[in-house]
């Protein structure tokens, strides 16, 4: 059996869809055939042997619908999408060539209007006959789409720039036409009989300009998501059966076994199973230094692996990758409303008829106070056409998608166009410590040997073999120092073979002790050393130092000699301390939350310039510590900490930022994620957000000055005092370029620095 | 994108030639606009069928009833079909809370500003390519209305969201 997917194309209503199925089922060998009237599609299921695709699209044809047969790649379809689109922008192109020639020579024949005398060659342009030929076309043939656009919008009692094009140029263009057939009508009542085809003509030509430049410059704004999508590998090479075959991405299941060599992308997102690499992740967090991958260690589908090749278990696919995850938050975050939109929408609705009523009475008062028709007509023609509501609908969520885009790109995703408003007001920026300012995870920062102080000490184990003791010890530990301890006794033996512990033994809060290679060792605190009466007073004022500096520190005795101290810390981000200064340099204050205690608290903040510190404080109170800042206080505050323990405060913090780990972009109580990890990404969103705001803003000004200054002017409002009146080929230049300089400088956000 | 702007600032230039773009002013003979005195019941007819335009256009514009309509059951989704041609109809969809939508749109009109449907608050835009039905599904999770609205904003309909 073979399944078949047929687009259709003809139906008119659910019958048309009754009868198709019927022909279908009609064919010998068709098992199954389904058809879906409101996506126009039908699914047949046939027996390939007695039957073909051929036999079955005719059957739809014979009724009189036409079948087209979908490739079961669904990425074609979307490229006959495409192409229809740009069968569309050729026929706009072709269109405005036609409509930019023939406009020109009408503006050459109305150079005589002003006094200008043409050679005798072109001195035909000036006929009011040759000009209605050159103009019909463009009023009939290249304007087409504005006056049917309108008239199906009148029908449906709307109104639209359409309407407001279509009623302009048609107004102008009978006006001339009457004048070109009865001029002495005009003359006799002391009127110029004169003709406003070159209006008609510009007007059309340069606002279907404007809306192929728009087109094209609106396609750039999502470019981002493009972007991301284009990441995205093609095929995955997956072990199936014992041998490495090569499958389309989409047929990736979960635990396939994924091989990956040097320069290749990761297909999917899993684990390292074998081999060790680095990797660039910048597509996704926007860390530029490549990241080392060895087994057990997660990967990301659409990086790019550097130098080792690896196989790996795929964990997520397709629509559950972090990849896929990203995009459709980009995706929804870009379509999500701002709330400064709200006051742009609110207008449009009833924008185009008020442009309308505001024309008709603009004819009206200059014929009660001038009497001349001709005038008349020109300044309600102006007005209709300078009226540009696109621009207003434009204005922010065109800033909007390209600014969370820009966002996307940079690693830092932003849930709605809410937040990226608001991240512009905050004023306390509330951080958490581990994890946020710190890597979150402890590594050995100091060791010191009983050596160094008492050279002469009985009974000190050569390094190698102590570190070989210490890391066999601490393997069997799941203290949260232990992994530390471990990864610092593996470097140090470079990946030795760690001998095995008998007799081991972990007392909370003291620490753990075993017999490795034939002797006792013991690692734990300095209490638990008195206990035992080893004497470790010699570390004395160097504890105390490194434990003022914010460090644990552990001793190791072998067989019941001191050996050594180690200091252990969780260390601060490279990037943090330059991230907070540029935040306090923004006008912020930066605040430390940790429920750390005061004196380890105290030691990271200064290492960091964080000047208030709120320490001690349990998980569940940190919410509280928020609305404090936010009633007592009365600021907009930001909280940046990692999205799972952190989730009520980020939640209600009025931005919460979410430190993500690479993968976990889903992490639902934040408003932005940082997928970095790094803490420049929260003064990039700030930024951000006041670069796009300031984008909008701008926007809405320019959208406003257009039609507060526009239709005034071409009412004739300066007329009795300056004797200025726009000429309606300049307006129509004018609503032409609203749009576009609207959607340009929407795209000017892509290139601010921030 | 740069022969564009070209082809615009020459356009531009050409329709500047004539002179000064804001001045048509009577310092320019030729189309200079002399006041004529008009009779009185010509001015009266001028203003009363001015009002009547703007009142009708108005009214006609304004006025307008939503076309509304009930989604139907299917498998579960509450599915409409709204075309889309000088306008959404129906503009008025009905839904109940807490299931899936599926809205399909079918594009006749080749209206720029119809090219994409939003609906913000589910954080939906499609493209709708002409002459094909592109469909949207979303789930409501509170009771209210929604609107949804063409790229520009202009064209617009309401999901009406009830309580089951």
């Amino acid at each position: 059996m073979e399944d078949l997917n047929l687009k259709l194309k003809g139906m008119s209503c659910a019958s048309c869809a009754n009868s198709i199925e019927r022909a279908l089922l009609n064919v010998p060998g068709v098992v199954e055939g389904n058809v879906n009237f409101s996506s126009d599609r039908a699914t047949v299921r046939y027996d390939p042997k007695q039957t073909n695709i051929n036999i079955i699209t005719k059957a739809v044809v014979d009724i009189g619908y036409e079948a087209q047969v979908i490739p079961a790649d669904l990425g074609i379809e979307d490229d006959a999408g495409n192409r229809a689109q740009q069968l569309e922008e050729r026929n706009l192109q072709r269109r405005v060539l036609v409509g930019a020639v023939l406009s020109s020579l009408l503006v050459i024949g109305s150079l005589s209007h002003f006094s200008l005398t043409l050679p005798s060659s072109l001195a035909g342009l000036e006929n009011p006959w040759v000009q209605l030929a050159l103009t019909s076309p463009v009023q009939f043939w290249v304007g087409r789409e504005f006056q049917q656009s309108a008239w199906k919008a009148f029908r449906h009692r709307t109104a639209d720039m359409n309407t407001l094009i279509a009623l302009g140029t048609s107004i102008a263009f009978f006006y001339s036409l009457w004048v070109t057939i009865d001029p002495s009508y005009f003359t006799t009542q002391g009127l110029l009989a004169e003709v406003y085809y070159e209006a008609t003509a510009t007007i059309i030509t340069l606002t279907l300009l404007g809306r192929w430049l728009e087109n094209r410059a609106k396609g750039a704004t999502s470019t981002a998501i493009t972007a991301l999508m284009g990441l995205q590998a093609k095929t995955a090479r997956v072990i199936r059966d014992n041998a490495e075959i090569d499958i389309p991405i989409a047929e990736v299941a979960l635990a396939d076994i994924v091989m990956v060599r040097p320069g290749e992308k990761i297909p999917v997102d899993g684990e390292v199973v074998s081999g060790y690499s680095t990797v660039d992740e910048s597509m996704l967090t926007g860390e530029s230094f490549p990241v080392t991958k060895q087994i057990g260690d997660e990967v990301v589908g659409a990086t790019l692996n550097k130098t080792g090749s690896f196989r790996f278990r795929a964990t997520k696919i397709g629509k559950d990758t972090a990849l896929a995850q990203i995009v459709k938050l980009v995706q929804q975050a870009q379509n999500s409303k701002a709330p400064i939109q709200r006051l742009a929408d609110n207008i449009t609705s009833w924008f185009v008829p008020v442009i309308i009523a505001i024309a008709i009475t603009t004819f009206v008062v200059w014929f009660l106070a001038i009497g001349n028709f001709t005038l008349s007509i020109v300044t309600t023609v102006g007005v209709l056409i300078i009226a540009c509501p696109c621009a207003l609908g434009l204005a922010t969520p065109t800033s909007v998608t390209v600014g969370i885009g820009k966002g996307a790109e940079q690693g830092i995703l932003i849930k709605a166009a809410e937040s990226l408003e608001l991240a512009r007001k905050i004023q306390t920026i509330v951080l958490d410590k581990t994890g946020t300012i710190t890597q979150g995870k402890p590594v050995v920062t100091d060791t010191s040997s009983v050596l160094d102080l008492i050279p002469s000490s009985p009974g000190v184990l050569d390094p190698l073999t102590l570190w070989r003791s210490i890391g066999a010890l601490e393997s069997n530990s799941e203290h949260p120092l232990a992994e530390a301890l471990l990864q610092y006794a593996r470097d140090r033996t470079k990946d030795a073979q760690l001998p095995t512990v008998e007799q081991f033994e972990a007392i909370a809060g003291s620490g753990v002790k075993g017999i490795v290679e034939g002797r006792q060792v013991w690692i734990g605190t300095q209490r638990w050393f008195d206990e035992m009466n080893i004497n470790s007073s010699v570390f004395l004022a160097q504890k105390s130092e490194l434990e003022d500096a914010g460090k644990t520190v552990v001793f190791v005795a072998v067989e019941g000699h001191l050996q050594a101290a180690i200091a252990v810390a969780d260390t601060v981000k490279s990037t943090s301390a330059r991230a907070i200064r540029t935040l306090q340099k923004m006008g912020l204050e930066v605040v430390m939350l940790t429920g750390d205690n005061q004196r380890t608290a105290k030691a990271i903040a200064e290492r960091v310039g964080i000047k208030r510190v709120l320490a001690e404080v349990r998980p569940d109170q940190k919410v509280q510590m928020i609305q404090t800042l936010q009633i007592d206080e009365k600021k907009v505050v930001a909280m940046v900490g990692d999205g799972i323990n952190d989730a009520p405060a980020l939640a209600q913090a009025d931005v919460g930022m979410a430190i993500g780990t690479g993968t976990d972009v889903a992490i639902a109580a934040s408003d932005i994620t940082l997928i970095s990890g790094d803490l420049q990404g929260v003064v990039t969103a700030i930024r951000l957000s006041r670069a796009t705001m300031q984008n909008i803003q701008q926007n809405l000004f320019w959208a406003f000055a257009y039609n507060v200054l526009g239709i005034p002017i071409a009412a004739g409002v300066l007329f009795p005092i300056t004797g200025w009146l726009l000429n309606p080929a300049i307006a129509g230049a004018a609503m032409a370029f609203s749009s576009i300089s609207v959607v340009l400088n929407a795209l000017r956000l892509k290139g601010v620095k921030i | 994108m740069k022969v564009a702007a070209v082809l615009v600032g020459t356009m531009i230039s050409i329709a500047q030639m004539g002179g000064d773009p804001m001045k048509m002013s009577p310092s320019n003979p030729n189309r200079s606009f002399q006041p004529i005195e008009q009779p009185l019941p010509v001015k009266v007819g001028v203003v009363l069928g001015g009002l009547t335009l703007v009142g009708a256009e108005l009214w006609w514009f304004l006025g307008r009833k939503q076309q509304k309509q009930q989604a139907t059951q299917t498998n579960g989704v509450q599915e409409v079909l709204i075309t889309v041609d000088g306008g959404y109809r129906p503009d008025r969809i009905v839904v109940v809370v807490d299931e899936p939508v599926r809205l399909a749109f079918r594009r006749l009109d080749r209206n720029a500003c119809l090219d994409e449907v939003l609906i913000p608050d589910f954080g939906i835009s499609s493209r709708l390519p002409i002459g094909q039905t592109t469909t949207v599904e979303f789930t409501p999770n509170q009771v209210g209305e929604y609107t949804f609205t063409c790229g520009m904003r202009m064209f617009r309909g309401v999901i009406e969201v009830k309580a089951t």
